[in-house]
């Protein structure tokens, strides 16, 4: 129910991949000699830093240029850290006003989830279910989950769904709902609506 | 009650004895109230839309598409606002209804109060369906 920083990670890992393989590949260019011919870089093992180490990192613009990588790349990856915390990404509230109507016609998402929510905790064999919406109400988008015991038929459930509750959003919302996920896990719980069972059946004497 | 008022009011009486005797009858004064209760009345008639009823101070109430949806309204002389909080009846196209509930308050209020009636917003606050009044048990076939 709640999104991910899917995309965000695999274009940072895709970011990060490609810079450590061009290092990779420079170091071994470096290391064969190919480098050096193209680019005239140093030879291999030549020193590159005349005199000690130390005095070289001592100099300031070089202490104050690490500083500032180092805060940056800090704060990228805080950033990258807080992107992972999962979200709902609820949609804001449905705006449903034809056009050119005197008035707004809003519609809270949760309002439309709670009714479809209803819907399918009374099919057979549903323990529980949940229902999200997002996007607008012109471009709904569905996730549903649903909780069945080892009682149900997933296969009419999935075909209820199909042809019943997504139909009579889509009615409601007057659109299609194209972007739809079910999610259905199994629980050994009993089905218990709270309410009394109707009967119809023949009194035998 | 005010002197320029009553001139005016005098003039007019010299000038057309008929029409002075009927303002001089008094004012008709519409309240807020009124114009909100006709409104209530007017989408709780809608078969796809409704109010909610039972509960104390708003807590237990549920939904009843019979009751009356609660409704207020901002008049600026003769000119109305109207925010309509509704439920309505689930899976009922919502645009479309909601324009023929818009359309049949504003008419409504308009022919009864004489107040024309600028905007109608309407906030869908539950949706029920057909068979919830039943508790939406299942049936043993």
């Amino acid at each position: 129910m709640r999104q991910t920083a899917g995309t965000l990670n695999r274009t940072w890992l895709a970011i990060l991949g490609i810079l450590v393989l061009v290092a990779g590949v420079a170091v071994l260019l470096q290391a064969t000699g190919i480098l050096q011919n193209v680019l005239q870089t140093p030879l291999r093992g030549a020193k590159i830093v005349t005199g000690g180490l130390h005095p070289f990192f001592a100099q300031q613009w070089l202490v104050i240029l690490f500083l500032a990588v180092g805060i940056i790349v800090g704060v990228l990856a805080l950033l990258w850290i807080i992107a992972q915390i999962p979200r709902k990404n609820l949609a804001e509230t449905y705006r449903l006003q034809q056009p050119g109507a005197q008035g707004r016609t809003t519609c809270d998402p949760s309002v439309l989830a709670d009714v479809v929510v209803h819907q399918i905790n009374t099919l057979p064999g549903v323990v529980a279910s949940s229902a999200l919406l997002r996007g607008t109400a012109d471009e709904p988008d569905l996730t549903l989950k649903v909780t069945v015991n080892d009682e149900a038929d997933v296969r009419a459930l999935l075909r209820h769904l199909e042809s019943t509750t997504f139909m009579e959003l889509s009615t409601a919302l007057e659109t299609p709902v194209i972007k739809r996920r079910v999610q259905i896990d199994v629980s050994a719980r009993n089905q218990n609506s709270g309410t009394v069972t109707q009967s119809g059946g023949i009194v035998l004497q | 009650m005010n002197p320029q008022g009553a001139q005016a009011q005098s003039l007019d009486t010299r000038k057309d004895p008929v029409a002075g005797s009927i303002d001089a009858r008094g004012h008709t004064v519409l309240a807020n109230k009124v114009v909100e209760k006709i409104a209530s009345q007017v989408a709780g008639d809608e078969a796809v839309a409704g109010g909610s009823s039972g509960g104390f101070l708003g807590i237990g109430a549920h939904a009843d598409l019979t009751s009356r949806p609660k409704v207020s309204v901002e008049l600026s002389g003769n000119m109305a606002t109207l925010r309509v909080d509704v439920g309505m009846l689930y899976p009922a196209p919502l645009r479309q209804a909601t324009e023929d509930l818009r359309q049949r308050i504003r008419d409504r209020v308009m022919e009864l109060t004489g107040v024309e009636v600028r905007h109608v917003d309407i906030k869908v606050s539950w949706l029920t369906t057909a068979d919830a009044d039943a508790g939406g048990e299942r049936k043993l076939l």
